[in-house]
């Protein structure tokens, strides 16, 4: 509640006669203008400039990590799902097929249009698998299309995996062929499609 | 009721009980792992050592016992005074804890039972957040111990509740400890896996995640689920469960503590039989035929239909061409809202309880077990409410008959309306007698979960729901009245049974067991007295 000793009553100052006059106050905005048109340049003529980017705490659309043989690195393990505020990831685990893994995902669905990237699911994670990509300017022509399912992901390893590596653990060599590592795209005027639909 | 001293704390509690048992009933979270009311007594995993007064050798005079005692393996008596706070009794847990997570391994992302693991919650409340062991921890690879159970030995904690349970409660005695020391396991012998019909209750022993449900095997993590208390359907025991479902789907049942009834145990014909809830072929929406043309009319354009159909009837054969066959899977409420109605549309109408399956013989628990000593019996009554629906229909009265009665009845011409309930989970339930019988009628309205010869033949068929899709009340084999929840939705198109038939008996608003239970209570007072299970002590597992 607001008490009446709470409020302060603020009289409006009185106008001189050289305020009243209007134009000295022209000129004083007009040396502000004056005084940045000289100053060193803030913006940038975006999308043909870029700035440049913290990689490594970007938080972008996710990836899936895969381990040096090219196998899922998560393992179903539902933090990320439980820690998601916006309920956008969906998990289905099953028993894994490698011998030395228990548990994987069967299917792992994120919603990148309900994600309001926080980046609790990163911190979540217990094998960091899951993890936030410099990559922003997806498109999809589609809600569906939006819906990053298990290969999407691991596909956006795949395409950010030389420009943000693995730190943890550090993956020296991949054994895998993904028929070359797909360059991370830095043509972000047409934007990125969404990987794994066709490209129009 | 003798007088106890916990902790400086005077308090009352229940003759012939474990202190330790007294400490929880008295909301202590006393830790715990081999304890287990419904098992022998071992006190082997030593969490629960308390200190306890005794008199003195020498002077008589009551001092604290220089030695631990077991909580649960003393028995408590007037006056005794005991502590679970003292310097002693921490130091003890820190280093039984420590010692518990030596070889346990870090599992916990990819371990079913996180979430309700009693070393998770102990190691949080009671342990360290470190460990100091420094080599590598012993790995033991998970073991296929039986059709529905597997075994992560390096997960457990050798309380041997699994072993005493397989002894002393299934009388098969199929687990066993082998080695000694720290190369002690649980295993079963070779060639003779685990195969008793109880065997999922050792998945709900376990403190931890060494024993596994193979059927519930990564499906969920367990914080996703919402438990809702329920009555199994699968016998006439009448087991107390509790439904865990997700976003409407179902993913297991796990029995509630009900004294008298199931104990802490139910069978695993209950715990897996539920998977018809799921099934793609149930009936969802209602079907009315007009000859070779079928609708599915709207919910609540049905009551005027079904009263139009059946007052037709009435008109031009009477009251009493009307017949009615109630199932043993409705609830009591269900039965009693359709046999009204249907009463009051045709006052003679009769009333048939519908098939009861009878599968095999009483199997007895443990194996061999004389009167005096069984702990489980799964019983070969098949359905849930078979005394339920007789109480109904002898509290109603009128025209009553055997089912045998009314197919050879309808056979002969002599109904010529005829109401069948179904909702039994196998779909080819209804026999040679029936089918031909209900081919005869000339009305005929059939509520069933899955469709054949009887919803192809049927005039108007409404979906019956599965028991976790409704609720009510199902009387047990002794007549014990128990209520059950609802605990998913019907699906996409369906109506809960109770729900339709409370609006075609002409009530308003919604349908709750209690509600229309008062109705019933009024002339059947057999319907107020519900059997609901005490709460469990907060902390006892
Ligand atoms: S970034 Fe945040 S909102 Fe998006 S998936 Fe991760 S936890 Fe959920
Ligand atoms: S937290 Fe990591 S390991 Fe666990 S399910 Fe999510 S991505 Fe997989
Ligand atoms: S498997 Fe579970 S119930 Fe059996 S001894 Fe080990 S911890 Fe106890
Ligand atoms: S020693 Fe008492 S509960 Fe295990």
């Amino acid at each position: 509640m607001i008490r009446d000793s709470d409020i302060v009553f603020v009289d409006e100052p009185r106008l001189t006669a050289a305020d009243r006059l209007y134009l000295p106050q022209v000129v004083m905005g007009l040396k502000t203008t004056f005084r940045h048109l000289f100053k060193k340049k803030v913006t940038l003529q975006y999308p043909e400039e870029k700035r440049p980017m913290r990689v490594e705490n970007y938080r972008g659309v996710h990836r899936l990590n895969k381990d040096e043989k090219g196998r899922v690195a998560c393992v179903a393990c539902f933090m990320c799902e439980t820690a998601c505020p916006a309920h956008c990831i969906h998990i289905e685990g099953g028993e894994a097929p490698w011998p030395d893994r228990e548990k994987y995902p069967i299917k792992f669905d994120i919603d990148e249009l309900r994600c309001i990237y926080c980046g609790m699911c990163e911190e979540a994670c217990p094998v960091d698998a899951i993890e936030l990509t410099p990559e922003f300017s997806i498109v999809g022509l589609s809600r569906e299309e939006m819906v990053f399912d298990k290969e999407k992901l691991l596909e956006m390893f795949d395409r950010t995996r030389e420009l943000k590596p693995r730190k943890n653990p550090v993956i020296t060599g991949y054994e895998y062929n993904t028929g070359g590592p797909i360059p991370p795209s830095d043509d972000q005027t047409e934007g990125l499609k969404a990987p794994g639909q066709p490209q129009r | 009721m003798p007088k106890i001293i916990i902790d400086g704390v005077e308090i009352q509690c229940r003759d012939k009980i474990p202190v330790l048992q007294a400490a929880l009933e008295a909301g202590l979270n006393v830790p715990h792992y081999c304890y287990h009311p419904g098992l022998s007594i071992v006190a082997s995993c030593r969490l629960c050592l308390m200190e306890m007064k005794m008199p003195d050798p020498k002077t008589k005079e009551m001092v604290w016992s220089p030695k631990l005692v077991p909580s649960c393996q003393t028995l408590v008596k007037e006056g005794m005074e005991v502590r679970f706070n003292s310097p002693a009794v921490i130091a003890n847990r820190d280093k039984v804890m420590e010692y518990y997570l030596v070889n346990h391994p870090l599992d916990c992302p990819v371990c079913d039972q996180a979430g309700e693991c009693y070393l998770q919650d102990y190691s949080f409340q009671f342990g360290k957040p470190y460990a100091r062991t420094v080599d590598p921890k012993v790995k033991n690879p998970k073991k296929d111990i039986g059709s529905r159970t597997l075994l992560y030995q390096d997960r457990c904690v050798l309380c041997s509740r699994c072993v005493r349970f397989a002894q002393e409660v299934a009388g098969s005695g199929e687990l066993c400890i082998v080695n000694r020391g720290d190369r002690a396991e649980i295993d079963v012998f070779p060639g003779m896996p685990l195969e008793n019909k109880l065997q999922g209750n050792v998945v709900d022993l376990c403190p931890v995640g060494a024993l596994l449900d193979k059927d519930f095997l990564f499906r969920q993590r367990v914080w996703f689920l919402n438990g809702t208390d329920s009555i199994c359907r699968a016998c006439s025991t009448g087991c107390a469960i509790r439904v865990d479902q997700n976003r409407n789907i179902l993913y297991r049942l796990k029995p509630r503590y009900n004294p008298g009834v199931n104990e802490w145990w139910i069978c695993d014909e209950g715990r897996f039989g539920w998977k018809f809830v799921h099934d793609e072929r149930r009936i969802t929406t209602p079907v009315v035929r007009r000859g070779a043309a079928t609708e599915t009319p709207p919910w609540d354009d049905l009551p005027v239909i079904i009263r139009q159909h059946l007052t037709a009837v009435v008109q031009k054969h009477g009251p009493a061409s009307v017949a009615v066959q109630l199932s043993p899977e409705m609830a009591c409420e269900e039965a009693w809202l359709l046999a009204t109605f249907i009463r009051s549309i045709a006052p003679e109408a009769s009333l048939a309880l519908g098939d009861v399956q009878i599968v095999g013989q009483e199997e007895k628990f443990p194996f061999g077990a004389t009167d005096g000593d069984v702990k489980f019996i799964i019983r070969p009554e098949k359905n849930p409410n078979r005394r339920g629906v007789e109480a109904v229909i002898n509290g109603l009265g009128g025209n009553v008959i055997s089912r045998e009665d009314l197919a050879a009845r309808a056979g002969k011409g002599e109904f010529k309306a005829l109401w069948i309930a179904g909702g039994y989970p196998q779909p080819g339930w209804a026999g040679k007698p029936l089918i031909d019988a209900a081919g005869k009628v000339e009305l005929l309205i059939v509520q069933d979960l899955f469709p054949g010869p009887l919803t192809e033949a049927a005039r108007i068929v409404l979906p019956f729901c599965a028991w976790v899709e409704r609720e009510g009340t199902f009387m047990n084999h002794a007549g014990k009245l128990q209520p059950f929840d609802r605990a998913i939705d019907p699906p996409e198109g369906a109506v809960r049974d109770g729900q339709y038939l409370y609006a075609l008996a002409g009530h308003t608003g919604l349908y709750t067991g209690r509600r229309v239970r008062e109705m019933m209570a009024k002339t059947m007072p057999e319907f107020g007295q519900l059997h609901v299970p005490p709460p469990v002590p907060e902390h006892q597992h």
